[in-house]
């Protein structure tokens, strides 16, 4: 069994390191295109809504706390404790996705889009400014589709542990769906300051 | 369980949630700080510190949340090297950006304000225009 778990660790830690180098490659076109137009992308980072991002970040990073403290309860045999945090963990996936929907219509509305469809006019002729909201798009939109598998996962996760699946000694899928929620909330925790911040 | 220090088991129960609260807490420190200093006048220090701040939070996460910190070596090793390769990646692409002649850089982008000499060999710097 302690062979097992080793086992499942392992492959979650092999896949949680081919998911940083996917997002690597979208912080490497941010940055080559911060390299290029340094003050346009100061300039666009403006037009996002910083009160938003900030409380997403928040949302995010109590999701982790309270899912890592969902697998320590597992763990104590809390079963009805790990159950409460989890659906708070769901409740906050959603919450964050909610306010990304917000945040996404209002810049429809501006025109802040991606490729052809850029026609934002307060940054109309900006060199760049173009390339800011396609790197926005990718990559809050990678990291969205994540916190919807996330949830997923945590749902179904959830399920088998009403179901009375899990117990002191067998815990590995609360576990690695934590391991994997953690990974959403790191790659949040960059994003955020190089999108909203500076 | 505190006799059986040996044990792995053991290791891993020692802490409580405790732990946990202040990483949590930590995180929201930080968090403010990054917001607070991120758009203030550092006179170019700004992404520097809210990288600084990111990596922290992120290690913090890894260890604590994630459990690297009493994981087995393996995994630790694991995720260490898909560190390293980011790394490589990024020293590897900016190697290039950065001692790139003016020619190739796209429509619009301002030109580098390196100075010649500033880690590019003098016959090779950009020659800017009048």
């Amino acid at each position: 069994m302690e062979t097992q778990n080793h086992a499942s660790r392992l492959g979650m830690w092999l896949f949680l390191g081919t998911e940083v180098l996917l997002f690597a490659g979208l912080f490497l076109g941010y940055s080559v295109y911060r390299h290029f137009y340094p003050h346009t992308f100061r300039e666009a980072s403006r037009h996002l809504n910083l009160v938003m991002g900030t409380i997403n970040t928040v949302v995010l990073i109590s999701s982790s706390f309270t899912v890592a403290m969902a697998y320590y309860s597992v763990k104590k045999g809390r079963n009805k404790a790990a159950a409460g945090l989890l659906i708070f963990t769901i409740l906050c996936a959603l919450t964050f996705l909610c306010i990304k929907a917000f945040e996404y219509h209002h810049k429809f509305e501006e025109g802040a889009l991606p490729g052809k469809w850029f026609h934002f006019q307060e940054m109309e002729g900006m060199p760049g400014a173009n390339m800011f909201f396609t790197v926005y798009f990718l990559s809050t939109g990678l990291h969205a589709f994540h916190v919807i598998v996330g949830m997923a996962i945590l749902i179904w996760v959830l399920r088998r542990l009403i179901r009375g699946d899990f117990n002191q000694s067998y815990y590995i899928p609360v576990e690695l769906g934590g391991l994997y929620w953690h990974l959403v909330d790191l790659v949040w925790i960059f994003l955020f300051p190089l999108l909203y911040l500076i | 369980m505190a006799q059986d220090k040996n044990s792995k088991e053991a290791k891993e129960h020692e802490h409580g949630p405790g732990r946990y609260v202040v990483i949590w807490l930590l995180l929201l420190v930080f968090t403010v700080t990054t917001v607070v200093t991120g758009r203030m006048d550092l006179h170019g220090a700004n992404l520097p510190l809210a990288l600084l701040i990111a990596t922290i939070k992120a290690t913090l996460v890894v260890l604590f949340f994630m459990h690297l910190w009493d994981s087995e070596g393996i995994n630790r090793l694991v995720f260490g090297v898909s560190v390293l390769f980011v790394i490589v990646l990024l020293l590897g692409v900016f190697g290039d950006l950065l001692t790139r002649s003016p020619a190739a850089l796209p429509d619009g982008a301002p030109q580098p304000t390196l100075e010649p000499g500033a880690g590019i060999p003098p016959e090779r710097a950009p020659t800017q225009a009048p």
